[in-house]
This record gives structure tokens, sequence and C-alpha cells, in this order.
């Protein structure tokens, strides 16, 4: 589903590669944690798979397309098989939780039947049912993410990123988010989250990709957040 | 396509930037007006040179018996007559000349004042009074230094009037006209590209939350860019219609009620010349908005 084949990326004034000949392999339905202190490659790694950027050299597969070689007005229809997910919600404060899911399919040319069950139907799966009318600011944080959560999946992405879901999040909360990230696995959507979350990590017992440096220094099945011999 | 939430963008983004959009439609109005009186301006110029061009254009006057000019001695003769014809008659720049004897100017003298002031016992003029004359069609209109000069310095030439030396300071003056309305339309039109500029970067801005998200779920870049092209175009529609209005209230004020009934000798633009200066603002205005909105569209908007 995501494959990283030598790729390496570098910033403009930076001498430092921010991947430096990454190589990586994430099948269809799995869970993928990226774990990694700050700047170590995390970011740029989501944003590869993103197309926000293309690599400096290596090749990079999304979805069964060639990034590298993906018309840029190819993209959007490439990002409709992603779902993301960020610490910070991004929600629009001035619609609902319904108007906010919706917009999703909105914006790309989902018809009105569709979007009347869609959002309902993904609501009531992220555990929002009867909240579609709230305004953002007044549901609390797990909430909020909630609601980003089922905008990043209401259109059935193959792929589901996650930045730091649980950042801005306590522990209880997180573990109910964890939960729904796990239940959306569950669909055979592939997930892919980057964290600092060690507890989280440990818990779930899922697949670990460290990065340091922009380099891959462990890839492990079932691993956990910090090295376990 | 389900354009409702570019329409419902549409609605919300003129009016979050009223003061923005204020501005640019005012800046494309007074700058679309200038344009368009330019090109009226170059128009009525074309035209009045056409028509004169393509006229008589030079006048020889013959001396008369009481002649204002010292050079003349008195009333032209046959035989200084015969050689000013001769003359014109071998000049190889003259398409056609005819003469008018004083008779036939008084007829058009009468013509244009009106009879009844040169008939009874103590008329305003009598035929003797004015001159015999030569009215010399060019070849080339441009050209007419060389029979001016030829025709001067001979004895019983009064005058040489070369009509242009009439029309030339008014198609001048139309000209700069032209040029004025021109060269302000152009700065006003630089400030009216910053003004889009600076509504879209707002605009943008304003909107950086909603496009951040449409980019992620993977609306397309038309889609995200059609609320600005919109927004552009309805701006640009508003100022090519307050520019046409002030356009026919120019033609009308300005040329149908004041030049044609002060000026009449005058052929002046009408309704065709109004509807080609239209065109060019209706183009004008849309490129005006839209071009920049383009632009800068892909540089806030990328993907």
């Amino acid at each position: 589903m995501i494959r990283f084949d030598q790729v390496t990326k570098t910033y403009p004034g930076h001498p430092h590669a921010a991947l430096d000949q990454v190589s990586v392999d994430v099948e269809k339905g799995e869970f993928v944690f990226l774990v990694g202190s700050s700047g170590s490659g995390k970011s740029t790694f989501l944003r590869l798979v993103l197309r926000e950027y293309r690599p400096t050299s290596g090749r990079v597969y999304v979805a069964g397309k060639e990034i590298n070689r993906l018309a840029s007005w190819k993209v959007p229809r490439l990002r409709r098989d992603i779902g993301t997910v960020f610490q910070d919600f991004r929600l629009l404060g001035n619609k609902t939780v319904s108007e906010n899911v919706a917009f999703a399919l909105q914006v790309i040319g989902k018809s009105r039947s569709d979007i009347a069950s869609l959002v309902p139907e993904t609501l009531e799966m992220v555990g929002l049912d009867g909240k579609g009318d709230r305004m953002p600011d007044e549901l609390s944080g797990g909430e909020q993410q909630r609601v980003a959560i089922a905008r990043a999946f209401v259109n059935r992405p193959m792929i589901l990123i996650a930045d730091e879901p649980t950042g801005n999040l306590d522990p209880t909360t997180s573990v109910g988010i964890m939960k729904l990230l796990d239940r959306i696995n569950r669909t055979g959507t592939t997930v892919v989250m980057a964290t600092h979350d060690a507890g989280i990590v440990d818990q779930m017992r899922k697949r670990v990709i460290e990065l340091e440096d922009g380099r891959v220094v462990r890839d492990q099945a079932q691993g956990v957040y910090g090295f376990q011999n | 396509m389900q354009l409702r939430y570019v329409f419902s963008e549409l609605g919300q983004g003129l009016r979050r930037n009223l003061s923005m959009h204020l501005a640019v439609v005012l800046t494309l109005f007074v700058s679309l007006t200038l344009v368009g009186l330019g090109v009226l301006f170059n128009q009525q110029a074309t035209k009045a040179a056409e028509h004169w061009g393509s006229q008589l254009q030079i006048t020889v006057f013959l001396c008369r018996a009481d002649d204002s000019n010292p050079a003349c001695a008195g009333e032209v003769t046959d035989a200084q007559r015969t050689e000013i014809e001769t003359v014109v008659q071998d000049n190889p720049e003259v398409a056609d000349y005819h003469f008018e004897s004083k008779e036939e100017a008084f007829e058009k003298v009468k013509e244009l004042l009106g009879p009844e002031r040169f008939e009874g016992p103590n008329p305003a003029a009598t035929a003797e009074d004015l001159s015999e004359s030569l009215w010399i069609e060019l070849k080339d209109p441009e050209e007419y230094q060389g029979i001016t000069s030829a025709v001067e310095g001979l004895d019983g030439v009064s005058q040489v009037r070369d009509m242009r030396q009439v029309i030339a300071p008014i198609i001048g003056s139309i000209n700069m006209l032209q040029w004025v309305a021109l060269g302000t339309a152009g700065f006003l039109v630089f400030a009216a590209l910053l003004l889009v500029g600076n509504t879209i970067r707002l605009a943008a801005f304003a909107r950086r939350k909603e496009i951040g998200i449409m980019r992620l779920v993977g609306a397309s870049t038309l889609y995200i860019a059609l609320p600005f092209l919109l927004e552009a175009l309805v701006t640009a529609f508003i100022g090519v219609v307050l520019a046409a209005g002030a356009l026919g209230a120019f033609m009308y004020f300005g040329i149908e009620q004041r030049g044609t009934d002060q000026l009449k000798f005058m052929p002046w633009i009408g309704m065709e010349e109004y509807v080609v200066a239209l065109v060019a603002v209706g183009v004008l205005g849309p490129l005006l908005t839209v071009i920049p909105t383009l632009v800068l569209t892909r540089k806030y908007l990328k993907v």
C-alpha cells in the first residue's frame, strides 16, 4: 500500500537529509507506528505519502501509484484515497460537527444523498451519535478528535494517516481514540500513525518503525516504543 | 460537481472582503472608463482625419480688386489666372482641381449664412467682395508642401489655405486627450492589478483553514480556486457595467448634446464607436481581474 524505495529527502538550505535512504514497505491493512524524536523525519515521511513533497531521490509508491511521476493535477485524486488526522484537529469553527464531516465530501463533489447517508453513519461509528448539530468548541478535545477522524474516514480511504493524534489528549481519552483507530484498521484501512506516546505503542503491540536522523533504525513487528531485547 | 459550496463561499467572500472588493470595483470602474474614453478619442481622431483626408485639401484664393494682401496688385488678370492654372495642372501631385468663380463663392456664402442677409438695397456682401479660387485635390494628402510652395509665389495668388492647418490642431487635441486618458488608465490599471492581488491574498488568508482541509481531502485545484475566480468575475462585471454607464453618459452629454450641436462641421463618433469601446472595456475588465487571480491562486493554493 505504501512503499519507500531508497528514499532521500533533502530540504533546500539544509545540509542534512530529512530522510536518508529509507526503504519501507507497508502492506494493505497494516497498522504501523512511526516513532522517533522530533526532527527524526516522521513528518517528512507522512508528507511524502501525501505527496506534499516529492522525494529528492528514490521512489515512493502510494496506493499503487508512483508519486514521483504523478502529475500535479492527479494529486487531489490520490489524496481522496488517504485520510489525514492531526494533533490540532483542524476543524472549521464556524461549522457544526455534521457540516465539518460533510465538508470533506462536498468539496470532492459527492452527491447530496451520499452525504446524507455517509455523515450520520460515520458519526455513529466514531461514537458521536446525536452530536452532529454541536459546534466544535462545545466538544471536549477527545470528541473533537473523533470529529476529525470522522472527517478523514467518511470517504472510506484506503490509508489513514495520523500525525500525533493523541498529542493533545489525556491518557484515558487517548485510549478511546486508539480503540477507534484500531476499529478503522479492522475495516481494512491501512493506518500509519506518528507518535511520541510510548504507553500507547507498548499497549497496542503493532508494527513499529523507528526513525533517527532520517534513517530507519528499527522496523519491528509487534514492537514497543523503546528498544526491548 | 456540487457547486453549493462554491456559491455560498462566493457570497461569504464578497461580504467578508467588502471594502477590498469595493476598492477593486471603483479602481476598475475609473480605469476602464478612461480606457474606454481613450478608445473613443482614438476613433474620433481617426474619423476626423479620414473625413478631411478625403476632401479637397488646398484652396488657392486669387487676388481681388481691393485685396488686403500687399502682394496683390489689384484684381487677378486673365494671364495670371491662366499661368496659375497651368502650374496646378502640370503639378504631378495634383489629382484634380476645379475653379470657383466669385458667383459660385457667393452662392455658397448665401447658403451657409442664409440668403436674406444678401438681398435688398443694403446687402452684407456682394459677389465682388469675394475671391475667385482654385480647389485642389491631392493624390496623397500628406504631400501638400510641393504644390503649396509652387503656387504661393505666383502673381495673382492672394492666399493658399490648407484645410489641414485648420484641422490639425483639432485632431492634435483629440489625440492628446486620447493619450492622457490611456496614460492615466495605465497607472490605474496597475493599481487595479495590485488591489486584485491584495484582495486574493487576504481572501486566501481568511480561508486558509478551509483551503488546507480541501487540499487534504482531495478537492481539485479548480474547485478550490473557483470561488476566487467567481469573485474576480463579479467585481469585473460590476466595474464594466459602471464604466459602460459612464461612457454612455459621455456619449450622450458630451457628444450628442454638445459636440454635434455646436461643432457641426466635424464628423462625430456614434453608436458604432461606442460599441467598440464597450467591447474593449468588456474584454479588458475580466482579464484584469481573472489573470492575477489565476496567477496568484496557483501561488497561494498550490497543492
